[in-house]
Order: structure tokens, then C-alpha cells, then sequence
């Protein structure tokens, strides 16, 4: 089901992030499942939808739309990530043509990591056109017609998500963007990780006002040296010195339960504030369904 | 001014394996600015490859060598020695190279034409004799009058038009922390112009063949064709 439809319905939409495989999906007799699946299986009972990743972080992968389209064939319902690093104007569109021809409803609609941030630092970045650009030609391909006016002979039917960074500074040139992507098409958006329930509150009190509904990204934070390392290496992320106190407190060994405590905390001050969450768990997919057990059982 | 960077001497001796007598041929225009062609710069490679063995026929660097009439007419002077030469060493961009073998095909004289320096775009000196930074693209359809006088499609590594991503932290560039998030440059910039609002209008995806390559300008005409 579209995610538009489950937030017309008034659902708390949940949704998980994985990441394709290096490697290629083609099953071979005695074959293990992989571990985009087991990510996706993980999360299977507590999640909506599963976001699929385009070559995150600019590291050559399994194609986000074939491994969206296995993970349908599996049962899941794929949020097919698209970023502007690496197609032009004519390969965005004709992967939107395919991606809803192969059965996808939901995309989501990104700039993309840059080229040098990958495994592939050589590489010609394209960025021919920018996200909110592509937020207008895909809900133009909706509507049944390319970016160049030409008329298709079916338009495609699908969802079309946004994200937003509620930590950038200044908060308002990133909420103008917002507002752009929202006027080209945009229907949801999910956010870049966020450690600070004020933070967030400061973003929502603007946005509240755009009606569209926003899923609360969530990245789990698994090891001091995790927190510190985000801090250092990954931008528009602050993770505070209390979460990395906090897990370095603990055993190795008892670090997904208080990982489960932290995340569980920060979402419930964030709940009431979204229409919904998105986790990025980077391997830890596995303590998702306890950390909305402990955000339930608390509420 | 096109910047240049020297190529290392070893590419260079390679490139001009095989050829004894050497002509080398600078530029007083973008590479002197650059201290990577001029006079200066042509005499120190004379002197070089001299002491690597070759014969240096004669070194020169004419006003401008992207300028097909000025480099002929720097080098009508040499034409006897030009015509001895095995091959010429450019230390110039690469329009400057390309115009010295057009100007050699002009006398009738197929001798190869080696490049010493390596050409790294359009550039605007900040301070003289140390830094350049790049700011244009020559694009072909300039937009800085919707951006505050600071170009999104250069100085944003990803060239965005529509706002920032948001992988800026305090104000710099996730590629480079040493580089301003060029978005952020222009909010600020039109927050102080009091024009935040032009900042609103959904910029369209640009029109990529106005740089297809190769343009052509009809200075005459003052057109691209």
C-alpha cells in the first residue's frame, strides 16, 4: 500500500531502512538469503514499509530498484530511494517508468551523497538535476506527461517522499528547500537522525503549519565510538555526549539493551510531534521490534 | 584566467622521449598569473631540459598564446629554427597548446606539440601569486541574478539550484569542511540584500546544451552557434 494512503488513514507510519548487497541477487541452489532480505525480515511484523537505499553513501551496490522489486516478491512493501549522483534527467525518468511498472508505489526522492564520500572517488558526479527537481518530474510523470511535456502513454501512480534535516543551520534556509520540495510534489518526508527533542520541536513548530506528514528518522546509535565517530565523520548529525556517556557505560555485551533504552526514550518525547517513524538501524535491525515494544509499553 | 598546475618533470621528459631539439613555448597571459608559463617559468624549463640532454632551439612566451594571431606573430621570427625543431613544449592551457599546433599546421610544419602543464578550469585570483579559486563554469545561461552574486552551479559541488542538502555542517561543505556551503553563502547574502524571498522561486533544471561541447562564439555576432 502507498504510504500516502496510510497517513490519509491517520496510521503511525513506521518504516525501516536497508541496504542492498554488494553483489549480485541472482538465487543459485542452497543460496542464503540476503542479508538485505534478513534486515527486511528482522523488522517484517513492526514496519510498514521498508526504505531501500541508492548506493548509500556513494558505495557501488545491488541496485536499489531490483532490490526493491525482490523485496515485494518477498511480501514487503519497498520505498524505493532515488538519488541524483549518478543518472541524468532521461535515466531518473525511465527508472521511475520501471520502477512503477515493476510493481513500486512509494519513492523517495534524494540528492545523493557526493561521489567522494564512496568507494568509487573517481567517478564523474552527474547531478544534472537537483531533488526538488526531481520531486516536480516525477509527480509530472504522474500526471501523465515527461519533464519535456511529452505525454506518456501511462502515467505512473506513485508516492513520492522527501527528506529534511532538522539539524542544519540555519534551520530556515533547510525548511525553504522543504517548502520547495512540498510545492514540487513532495507527500512525506523523513528526516536525517535527530538526538534532541528540542531540536526537533524547534523544526516541527515551522512545518506544522505545510500539513504534510513527517516520519522521525532514527539512526541507533550501537557504541561510544559510533557516537563520536558520526560527530566527526558524518555531517548534519550531532549525537550528544550524553547518549555517548551513556553507551560507554555499559558492557559490550549489554549495549543493545541500552541502546533500546536511549532510542526508546528519544522517541517517545519525539512521538507525539510526527506521523511517524523511520529507523535506520545499520545492522541492528534486530532490536527495532524491541525498541517500539519499550516505546508502547511506557506510553 | 584558465589556472594551470605544472605536470611532473618526469611526465614531461617522457613526453619528449625520442625528440632532441626542443622548442619551448610559454604564455605571458593566464599561465605567467598562474607562475606556471611565464618568461620565468619558460626559462627555468630551457635551463632543465638542457641539463636532461636536449637541445633547447629557443624558449619564448608570447603575449597570449590562446591568441592565434599573437602567438604567430611571436613566432614568425623563429620560423628557420621552429623548422629544425623535433618537437615543442607548451607550457600553457590546453586552448594554448592546441592554437601553437594550428599555428604550426598554418607554416605547413607537422612537428608534434607536448603539453607541460595540466589545465584545471576558469579561475579568479584572489591574491596575487597565491590563490585562485574557481567560481564559474561558463555555463551559458549565468544566474547570479537570482543567487545574490554567488554561483550555486560552481561553488556547490553538487551544483543544486533549488536550496542546500543537508549534509552542511557549521556552514561548510560535506566534500570539504575547509569550504563554505555555497548555499548558505547565498542565504546569507540575500538575507543582507533583504531578498530572501526571491530565494523561494523553483529554479528549473538547467539547460545542459548551452554547454554542450565543443561551443562556438561568433564574436562578431556575440553569439554562441
Amino acid at each position: 500500500m502507498k504510504l500516502t494512503e496510510l497517513f490519509d488513514k491517520g496510521e503511525f507510519v513506521i518504516t525501516g531502512e536497508v541496504g542492498p548487497v554488494k553483489g549480485c541477487l541472482r538465487s543459485t541452489a542452497g543460496s542464503k538469503l540476503p542479508q538485505c532480505a534478513q534486515e527486511a525480515e528482522l523488522v517484517r511484523n513492526v514496519v510498514h514499509a521498508v526504505n531501500v537505499t541508492d548506493n548509500q553513501s556513494a558505495v557501488m551496490r545491488l541496485g536499489s530498484l531490483a532490490a526493491s522489486v525482490k523485496l515485494k516478491e518477498r511480501g514487503f512493501e519497498p520505498i524505493y530511494q532515488m538519488t541524483c549522483r549518478d543518472r541524468n534527467r532521461i535515466a531518473l525518468q525511465s527508472d521511475l517508468l520501471s520502477a512503477c511498472s515493476l510493481g513500486i508505489d512509494n519513492v523517495l526522492c534524494l540528492t545523493g551523497d557526493y561521489t567522494s564520500l564512496g568507494d568509487h572517488k573517481t567517478a564523474k558526479s552527474v547531478f544534472d538535476i537537483d531533488s526538488v527537481q526531481l520531486l516536480k518530474i516525477a509527480k509530472g510523470l504522474n500526471e501523465g506527461h515527461d519533464m519535456m511535456g511529452n505525454a506518456l502513454t501511462q502515467s505512473t501512480n506513485l508516492a513520492l517522499g522527501a527528506v529534511v534535516n532538522p539539524n542544519f543551520e540555519p534551520l530556515d534556509l533547510q525548511l525553504l528547500k522543504m517548502e520547495k520540495k512540498i510545492e514540487a510534489g513532495a507527500q512525506f518526508f523523513q528526516t536525517q537522525a535527530v538526538y534532541d527533542s528540542a531540536v526537533f520541536e524547534k523544526m516541527v513548530k515551522k512545518t506544522e503549519k505545510f500539513g504534510v506528514p513527517i516520519q522521525y528518522g532514527v539512526v541507533i546509535i550501537k557504541s561510544p565510538q559510533m557516537g563520536k565517530f558520526m560527530n566527526e565523520n558524518v555531517s548534519g548529525i550531532t549525537v550528544p555526549a550524553w547518549i555517548i556517556e551513556e553507551m560507554g557505560k555499559v558492557a559490550k555485551q549489554d549495549r543493545k539493551k541500552k541502546a533500546i533504552e536511549i532510542t526508546a526514550k528519544l522517541i517517545r518525547e519525539i512521538k507525539p510531534m510526527v506521523q511517524g517513524i523511520h529507523f535506520m538501524p545499520l545492522g541492528w535491525a534486530d532490536i527495532v521490534p524491541e525498541i517500539m515494544k519499550a516505546v508502547s509499553s511506557a506510553a | 584566467m584558465i589556472g594551470t598546475t605544472p605536470k611532473p618533470f618526469e611526465e614531461i621528459t617522457d613526453a619528449l622521449k625520442g625528440y632532441d631539439k626542443i622548442a619551448v613555448i610559454g604564455c605571458d597571459g593566464c599561465a605567467k598569473v598562474c607562475m606556471t608559463g611565464g618568461s620565468d617559468q619558460v626559462a627555468e624549463m630551457a635551463e632543465k631540459l638542457k641539463k636532461n640532454g636536449k637541445s633547447v632551439l629557443f624558449a619564448m612566451s608570447p603575449e597570449r598564446t590562446c591568441y592565434v594571431g599573437k602567438t604567430k606573430t611571436s613566432l614568425d621570427p623563429q620560423l628557420d629554427k621552429l623548422k629544425e625543431a623535433d618537437a615543442l613544449l607548451v607550457l600553457g592551457c590546453g586552448g594554448a597548446v592546441q592554437i601553437t599546433r594550428q599555428v604550426l599546421e598554418n607554416y605547413g610544419l607537422t612537428i608534434p606539440v607536448k603539453v607541460g602543464l595540466d589545465s584545471v578550469g576558469h579561475m579568479d585570483t584572489l591574491i596575487m601569486g597565491e590563490l585562485a579559486i574557481e567560481q564559474c563554469q561558463e555555463c551559458g545561461e549565468c544566474i547570479l541574478n537570482e543567487t545574490g552574486g554567488i554561483c550555486p552551479v560552481t561553488k556547490c559541488a553538487k551544483s543544486l539550484l533549488n536550496g542546500p542538502c543537508g549534509g552542511a555542517e557549521n556552514g561548510k561543505c560535506e566534500v570539504d569542511s575547509k569550504r563554505d556551503c555555497a548555499w548558505i553563502l547565498i542565504y546569507n547574502r540575500m538575507a543582507a540584500l533583504g531578498e530572501l524571498d526571491k530565494l523561494r522561486r523553483f529554479m528549473e533544471p538547467k539547460d545542459y546544451s548551452k554547454m554542450a561541447k565543443p561551443r562556438r562564439l561568433n564574436i562578431k555576432e556575440r553569439k554562441v552557434e
